[in-house]
């Protein structure tokens, strides 16, 4: 033994402060998202605006994904990266100011999200003020986080810390380049990119948010807790290392659906595709490398519902994994897309992988953090049974529910004519299974109120002050030559090392890696820009108009409705001309939603009157019986803020949008008047109950409703009169 | 002059090809590394990491390949 053994202790603190958060965190956006659930069948439960489904939906999924998987991931790490680096964290500070910053961001999201404030960019709607928060406080963990593996006294780093590591740094890519946006407000931004561009850059974020958020940190979790629970060493070291490098080699690249729409030569597209095959191989080989790591302990599954939890999770995971590549495959994706198929697939993720997961690490941690005896393995065993139960439920359902509206939308009766012309009879098809799907979201969030009555019980039965145990290790040992920060040894010949053991090189490998991966996803879009057929009569909107879509993205009607027709005769005959990469180019952010729990509206414009929409609005049920539309009343009374429209038309003017005279100031607030006026004329003259419209926030929907899709069918009419011609 | 132009006219689609090209290699490149027979003590080794902070807890199971 070496003689100078250093002395240190674990922070557990702070891996308690983060256990906690995780349940508290997963708690509240379980339940919101069982609120927007049973709105869907209810939809008077729209009680408020703050409370209507376009709304709730962002805070549910940021809340599952950012505050419940996200603490979960720090839990993990913490605790993990301490034992596995034998050293502690690197500094309290920097730990209290992660978990702090963390949780602010999360109340700041629960603000701000019901109020409407949001890019409207799905799992990236945090506008500007906060998502700089997120960069710093994600700035914060890192130095953090690397400091504390600089500061190492095991050369070695274990799989699971490779795992963390490409996770932070893609993570932070991922945020950076997709929220760059320019902001027109306090709380309001509009997208650098626009259109089909904008489109690329969210789901390249969308894609690997999934990736490196919800799928690396917890497979580094995996690796970890799993031989923990289990007390056997993964089963095979080698598998796991071929699994990290295969997904950060492939999951940037993968997804041909990805690659299909670009200008790549044919042989770089099947390379796309046979990387997205053979990304299954290292997916399953990781999830049979995860169960196998169970061998010799199957009958301790049987008594042990920390190892339960092991095995769903990691069996949810393959089947994820499995059914990513294949909602991939063009044809599949022409049924699944736009349907609760995604809905279905995404929650066997998340309720199956990372749920389960987290519930298994956490019971695991428990007793060793609290210093005590988990208070009930039977109350955990009963959550594991529940869950399963309500995860089987809500699959079942939704998956059919899926299904069932993807046939229905595309089937045609004999005489060739579509046969569910109506859109809402697909949509009352598919009520049981909603309701199924709330009883299963119920019984998942009773399973959480079992785990948090476990978690508050054990707490309970804590010591009056936590043990510290010290922990002696040998500080890593500098071979002659090697300069003195141990970390960059492997940038000297002399110092020369296994390639493992060099975290900067690994880091620096992993960032090239995702980057150039990334550039080589995204530089055809920049390219298909300059590709993009113009269409001359495709203008700017309106400032009203331009109003009118803000309010569409605050009531995140883009969560229901899509705007964006495929070139498929079953979407033709019942939406219109199909949509065409020209018409988007004046769209920051782009609205092409991904769920149509509504019509698609990209052809909106023309198809009623005005004065249909200021009803429909009001109340949907009214106009269409069994909608399943939140009513907007408020929209009839609530005063458009013609002062911000200005700001607004600049800031799109600032991006490229051609608005030539309306920059001029006040020019774009005397526009919108202008034409409100107009627009509120004609609904009250054919409503006389109507009155006093002009100034109302209805006024400018209806016109950016009136606007959607018309461009390319009136040549020149609607908007060119407002506009100066010419532009760009 | 927007970026998007710029970007467009840098005719980068080129590297893309050699990146994948290169991407390739490396993957090529790390299997070998990880399947050479030398490297097979050392995965043991750093398979038993998890158990190391703990000594009373010594897994039951060795690592199988
Ligand atoms: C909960 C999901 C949901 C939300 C949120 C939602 N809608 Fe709808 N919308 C529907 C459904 C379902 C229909 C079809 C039944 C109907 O006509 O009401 C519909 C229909 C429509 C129609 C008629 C489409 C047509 O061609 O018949 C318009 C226009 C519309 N919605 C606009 C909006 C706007 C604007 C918002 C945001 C302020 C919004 N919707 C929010 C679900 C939603």
């Amino acid at each position: 033994m070496n003689a100078q053994l250093d002395s240190f202790k674990y922070d557990d603190a702070i891996v308690r402060k983060f256990l906690v958060a995780t349940f508290v965190w997963g708690l509240v956006g379980m339940l919101v998202g069982l609120i927007a659930a049973t709105q869907l069948v209810l939809p008077s439960l729209n009680v408020v605006p703050w409370l209507s489904f376009g709304r709730l939906r962002p805070l549910h999924t940021n809340a599952v994904i950012f505050a419940f998987a996200g603490n979960a991931i720090f839990t993990g790490v913490y605790y993990s990266s301490q034992r596995l680096l034998k050293t502690r964290m690197f500094s309290d500070a920097l730990s209290a100011a992660h978990f702090w910053g963390w949780q602010l961001i999360i109340v700041a999201a629960a603000i701000t999200l019901p109020l409407g404030f949001t890019q409207s960019k799905e799992y990236a709607e945090l506008e500007w003020p906060i998502d700089i928060m997120i960069a710093v406080v994600w700035v914060i963990f890192a130095v953090n986080f690397f400091m504390t593996i600089a500061r190492r006294r095991e050369r070695h780093l274990y799989v699971a810390i490779w795992f963390y590591i490409a996770s932070i740094i893609t993570v932070a890519i991922l945020h950076i380049f997709n929220n760059l946006s320019l902001p027109a407000g306090p709380f309001k931004s509009y997208s650098m990119y626009a259109g089909v561009q904008d489109a690329f850059m969210q789901w390249w974020y969308g894609h690997n948010a999934v990736a490196f958020f919800l799928t690396t940190p917890f497979l580094g979790l995996m690796y970890y807790f799993m031989p923990k629970a289990a007390n056997r060493p993964v089963f095979s070291y080698r598998l796991s290392i071929m699994h990290f490098w295969t997904l950060v080699f492939m999951y940037i690249w993968a997804g041909p659906h990805h690659l299909h729409y670009t200008a790549l030569p044919e042989w770089a597209s099947t390379l796309g595709m046979i990387f997205s095959v053979m990304l299954w191989m290292p997916s399953w080989g990781g999830g049979v490398n995860g169960l196998l790591t169970l061998r010799g302990a199957w009958n301790k599954v049987a008594e042990d519902p920390i190892l339960k939890f092991f095995v769903v999770a990691v069996t949810a995971y393959m089947m994820s994994t499995f059914e990513g590549p294949m909602l991939s495959v063009k044809s599949v994706n022409a049924l699944a897309h736009y349907t609760d198929w995604i809905i279905a697939h995404v929650h066997t993720g998340a309720l199956g992988w990372n749920g389960f997961l987290t519930f298994g690490m956490v019971y695991w941690l428990l007793p060793r953090l609290y210093q005590t005896k988990l208070y009930s393995n039977k109350l955990a065993e009963v959550h594991f049974w529940i869950a399963t139960f309500g995860m089987i439920l809500y699959a079942t359902a939704i998956y059919s529910a899926g299904v069932q509206q993807g046939l229905m939308w595309r089937a045609f009766d004999e005489t060739g004519r579509l046969q569910y012309p109506d859109f809402i009879e697909t949509t009352m098809k598919l009520m049981p299974m909603y309701w199924m799907r709330v009883a299963g979201g119920t019984l998942y969030l009773a399973g959480m109120v079992i785990f948090g009555w476990n978690i508050l019980k054990t707490w309970q039965s804590r010591p009056a002050k936590y043990e510290e145990p010290v922990i002696q290790a040998a500080p890593l040992e500098r071979k002659p030559g090697e300069s003195g920060k141990n970390v960059f040894a492997g940038f000297s010949v002399a110092g020369h090392r296994r390639w493992e053991a060099l975290p900067i090189l690994f880091t620096v490998w992993t960032t090239v890696a995702v980057i150039v991966a990334s550039l080589f996803e995204i530089i055809p879009t920049f390219l298909i820009q300059t590709n993009i057929p113009t269409i001359a009569s495709v203008r700017p909107y309106t400032p009203l108009e331009l109003a009118g879509r803000d309010i569409y993205q605050r009531e995140g009607c883009f969560n229901c409705h899509s705007q964006m027709i495929r070139p498929f005769r079953y979407e033709t005959e019942r939406f219109g001309e199909y949509s065409k990469p020209g018409e988007f180019v004046y769209d920051h952010p782009f609205l092409w939603g991904s769920r149509r729990t509504g019509p698609d509206l990209a052809r909106e414009g023309g198809k009623y009157n005005n004065l249909w929409h200021v009803n429909h609005m009001k109340d949907p049920r009214a106009v269409t019986p069994n909608s399943i539309m939140p009513a907007y009343p408020e929209l009839l009374t609530q005063k458009l803020d013609f002062n911000t429209i200005q700001k607004h038309v600049d800031a799109m003017a600032m991006l490229g949008v051609p608005y030539g005279e309306l920059i001029k100031d006040g020019a774009a607030i005397e526009a919108a008047r202008t034409q409100a006026a107009e627009v509120a004329a004609d609904i009250e003259s054919t409503d006389p109950n109507l009155t006093g419209l002009a100034d109302k926030e209805i006024t400018a929907l209806v016109a950016y409703l009136q606007r959607l899709g018309v461009d390319i069918k009136k040549a020149n009419e609607v908007a060119a009169a407002r506009l100066p011609a010419g532009g760009q | 002059m927007r970026l998007s132009d710029v970007m467009g006219q840098a005719g980068l689609a080129g590297y893309a090809e050699i990146a994948l090209i290169l991407f390739v290699l490396a993957f090529l490149g790390i299997c070998w590394a990880i399947f050479r027979p030398g490297a097979k003590p050392a995965q043991d080794a750093a398979a038993r990491l998890p158990f190391e902070d703990d000594p009373t807890g010594q897994p039951e199971e060795e690592t199988r390949s």
